[in-house]
């Protein structure tokens, strides 16, 4: 089986907005792949003009949650950096039963890389631009709300990035075997603050060779 | 669902009813996100457990959430019969979302909320004038059927076969059907995420707010026909297809163009509600009544005039004496998206007696009639008095008053809103103030406090009258005082029958004291006493129970016929008394000597009328000499 990967535009945010925009990116992703009897909940971000959805279930709420608070941890220890988080659904096989024992393995069919790039808060009377001039706290205030509107935007295209992949990539997805609400196994993979970026790099690499290769979609 | 009646190679049960579900639940995802009849403010769990029961005639909303696993809220009004009126699975789908673009004027015909959607179900138009309305997303669900029977979708079921197990026409067929129906899932997520992208959804959660009044309002049109649009209008939209999903002898397709951006549309500014005012015109009982409004002015020295609008929010009691809504069109215009002018949407002045109140219980009636006399005349000028409210509160001026602690600020708020009335308020003469102090204080007279408003045209200005009001000598009239800064009622307050007596002939002896403060009075007598000498210093102890009974009979307050009599016989025999201790307290030596004082004074007298008699005789004999 394949694995289908899709790695989503990289956005870039600063340290207050990771939250909102994970949040919305994992929820969207798994509502797609929710496929037992869901009932959907419009959530309106705070940051964004963006409304996103999600499943109404508890568990998988606090299971994000947990996870971004996680990379959320990472970030603070490792500020200023390109970072992945990866949600990854596989299926679990038992493995030919060898003389070291039954095996069970994973066998990931999709794979979702979300791109960011943590920057700090820009310090008020500078500019990002090049051109290095003052500007004064309103233009601070300006500059800052339209670049949360510049984010706004890049994070409705990931979304309408993921619908496209959703509505294009079908065959890859196993046949429902439960009719639970979130019917696949999946797990959300973040930098773990005892990782190096290599080591994490290195655990995504052993995952890859371990499914194979996947195609890699814009 | 009808199948087409020349359906040459009829489908499969299933498959034709999963069709029939597909265009069912792409029509209930469009119209649940687009049309406030199915508002996300009105969904519960309770709804989604136990949907049997919803508005769904056609069938039970249960089974359609079932249908690719998803809930939906209640049925859109266009899903009720949708199985009866729709004809044949091979007619497209197409639904037009229209906005409208409403006049000001307020329609009186026009449902509530200014900006439901109207379903023009089935082959009706809108009856709306051409450029008052646009599309703004076109939905087309369409099922297509191949023409070869021998398409790739039978390829495909054999190969779900050959996958799953090991090739049996049936279970690949099954295989396959499963895995078809697992598409339909995903693409109904997609669509249902899709359709909160579009930049319409956030023009339909505005108009489903309540606090906008926008002269837009949305609609649909479902229809079986495509009608193209212009070039033009094309020009301005964008297009998403959902890539179709193979059914064995056909195919699924779902589309949407829409307007890239609304903002030309949406270029007339909405006219959002006065969120002010709908802090003031909705309050609470829990409200604190000293809070003042941030809304309005404030305005320190403004004379207490009533919040009617307020108090009638607040209370049902009073409010249901006259009526309740005295501007319905405030409420009206609220749900309906009109601009609201308080001024405007208060009703004509009439005369407060017209709002005569029903039974009510005494203390109740005692309390509101007197409501009734003081804020309507006083307040006739402004435009809130009238018919605002017969349960206006404030009619005891200043800050301590009972009544005036309910509507505390917004009185003055509204005073500032309508100087006219403030400046008006402000002229009223003294007797106006003593007039409005007696009656405020008369316990017995509420029932006929209809007749008593006309000494209360002028209203007191609060402060001033307060103080006067808190000067009154008696300690009868403390009581009130110290009740309403407990937050009693003045109905409570009057129940206190003791209260009620000594204030009955309250106006002939304020009358008598002929514009003298009662202060002044007291003062005087307390001076006059505490300062005399005794006639006789040995008695001075005896005549002290004398001068408490003056005291008593110089206090207007306490004063009632009953006491009048008592007081006098009782007076009468105190003097007697006096009088024989004083004779019993002289002695025979004492009555000597005073006998002899009175005697060295008459032979003295006698002295100055011989000498003055002798110098008269004297004189006229000169005159003749």
């Amino acid at each position: 089986m394949n694995c289908e990967t899709c790695q989503l535009k990289e956005l870039v945010v600063e340290p207050p907005e990771i939250r909102e925009v994970l949040r919305s990116i994992l929820h969207t992703i798994l509502f797609h792949r929710a496929l037992g009897l869901v009932r959907p909940k419009d959530v309106e971000c705070e940051l964004f003009d963006i409304i996103y959805v999600q499943c109404e279930d508890h568990e998988l709420e606090k299971k994000i949650d947990e996870k971004i608070n996680q990379f959320i941890g990472w970030v603070e220890k490792h500020p200023n950096r390109k970072s992945q988080v990866c949600i990854s659904f596989y299926e679990v096989k038992n493995k030919h039963a060898t003389w070291f024992g039954n095996k069970i393995e994973r066998f990931y069919w999709e794979q979702w890389y979300i791109n960011l790039h943590i920057v700090s808060p820009k310090p008020h009377g500078k500019s990002h631009n090049t051109k290095a001039h003052v500007v004064t706290g309103e233009n601070a205030f300006e500059e800052s709300n339209s670049r949360c509107a510049a984010l706004g935007s890049s994070l409705r295209e990931v979304l309408l990035q993921i619908i496209n992949f959703v509505n294009e990539k079908k065959d890859h997805i196993p046949p429902l075997q439960n009719s639970e609400i979130v019917s696949f196994p999946y797990e959300i993979s973040t930098p773990s603050s005892s990782d190096s970026s290599f080591g994490w790099h290195a655990d995504v690499l052993k995952r890859m060779l371990q499914t194979g290769h996947p195609s890699m979609l814009s | 669902m009808a199948t087409s009646p020349s359906h040459s190679s009829p489908e499969s049960a299933i498959i034709e009813q999963v069709i029939t579900e597909f265009f069912a639940k792409s029509l209930h995802i469009i119209l649940e996100s687009r049309s406030p009849y199915v508002s996300s403010r009105n969904y519960s769990v309770d709804q989604f457990m136990s949907s049997p029961s919803s508005s769904c005639s056609s069938s039970s909303s249960m089974p359609r959430d079932k249908w690719f696993n998803l809930a939906l809220r209640d049925c859109p009004a266009a899903l009720e019969n949708f199985d009866i009126w729709r004809k044949s699975n091979l007619d497209p789908l197409v639904i037009d979302i229209v906005l409208i673009r409403r006049p000001l004027v307020p329609d009186v015909a026009r449902p509530l909320g200014g900006c439901l959607l109207r379903n023009f179900s089935g082959n009706r138009d809108l009856a709306l004038e051409p450029k008052s309305w646009k599309i703004v997303e076109r939905w087309i669900v369409q099922y297509e059927r191949h023409k070869s029977s021998s398409s790739k979708n039978h390829k495909e079921i054999r190969k779900c076969g050959t996958k799953n197990n090991g090739g049996s026409s049936c279970s690949s067929e099954t295989a396959f059907y499963k895995k078809t129906y697992e598409r339909y899932i995903i693409l109904f997520r997609s669509l249902y995420v899709l359709i909160r992208l579009l930049p319409m959804y956030k023009l339909f959660r505005e108009l489903n707010s309540s606090g906008q009044i926008c002269p837009l309002s949305l609609s649909h049109r479902i229809s079986s026909s495509i009608q193209p649009f212009t070039q033009e209008d094309e020009a301005k939209m964008n297009q998403f297809t959902f890539v179709p999903i193979d059914t064995p002898r056909g195919r699924l397709s779902l589309s949407v163009q829409y307007l890239r951006t609304l903002e030309d549309i949406r270029s007339e500014p909405s006219a959002p509600l006065s969120l002010q005012f709908i802090l003031d015109y909705v309050g609470s009982p829990t409200t604190d009544p000293f809070r003042r409004l941030k809304s309005l002015p404030s305005a320190r020295s403004s004379p207490p005039l009533v919040s009617f609008t307020r108090q009638h929010s607040w209370s049902n009691d009073h409010g249901a004496l006259a009526s309740v809504s005295h501007c319905p069109s405030v409420a009206c215009s609220e749900a309906r998206g009109i601009r609201c002018n308080p001024s405007l949407c208060l009703p004509p002045l009439t005369h407060h007696n017209d709002h005569s109140p029903p039974v009510i219980s005494e203390s109740q009636n005692a309390a509101v009639t007197h409501k009734n006399n003081m804020s309507f005349d006083e307040f006739w000028p402004s435009p809130f008095s009238p018919t605002s409210s017969p349960s206006s509160p404030a009619h005891l001026p200043g800050q301590r008053s009972p009544n005036a602690l309910q509507s505390g600020s917004s009185q003055i708020d509204i005073a500032k809103a309508c100087p006219n009335t403030a400046s008006q308020t402000q002229a009223y003469s003294s007797e106006g103030k003593q007039q409005i102090k007696m009656d405020t204080l008369r316990c017995g007279n509420y029932r006929t406090g209809l007749t008593l408003v006309k000494h209360h045209r002028g209203f007191p200005s609060g402060k001033d009258d307060t103080e006067k009001l808190a000067e009154l000598p008696s300690s009868s009239t403390q009581r009130p005082r110290s009740k309403s800064s407990s937050g009693l009622s003045l109905s409570d307050k009057f129940d206190d029958c003791g209260f009620a007596c000594p204030f009955a002939d309250y106006k002939d002896v304020t009358g008598s004291c002929n514009r003298r403060s009662p202060d002044a009075v007291i003062g005087a007598v307390v001076r006059m006493l505490t300062t005399a000498a005794p006639l006789r210093q040995g008695l001075s102890d005896l005549c002290r129970p004398s001068q408490v009974f003056m005291d008593e009979s110089l206090n207007p307050c306490v004063q009632h016929d009953q006491d009048n009599t008592e007081q006098s016989e009782c007076r009468a025999s105190t003097s007697e008394i006096l009088a024989s201790v004083l004779l019993k307290s002289k002695t025979a030596a004492e009555g000597l000597e005073e006998l002899r004082r009175y005697k060295e004074m008459k032979e003295s007298i006698l002295k100055r009328g011989a000498s003055w008699s002798s110098d008269v005789d004297s004189g006229p004999k000169v005159c003749r000499q």
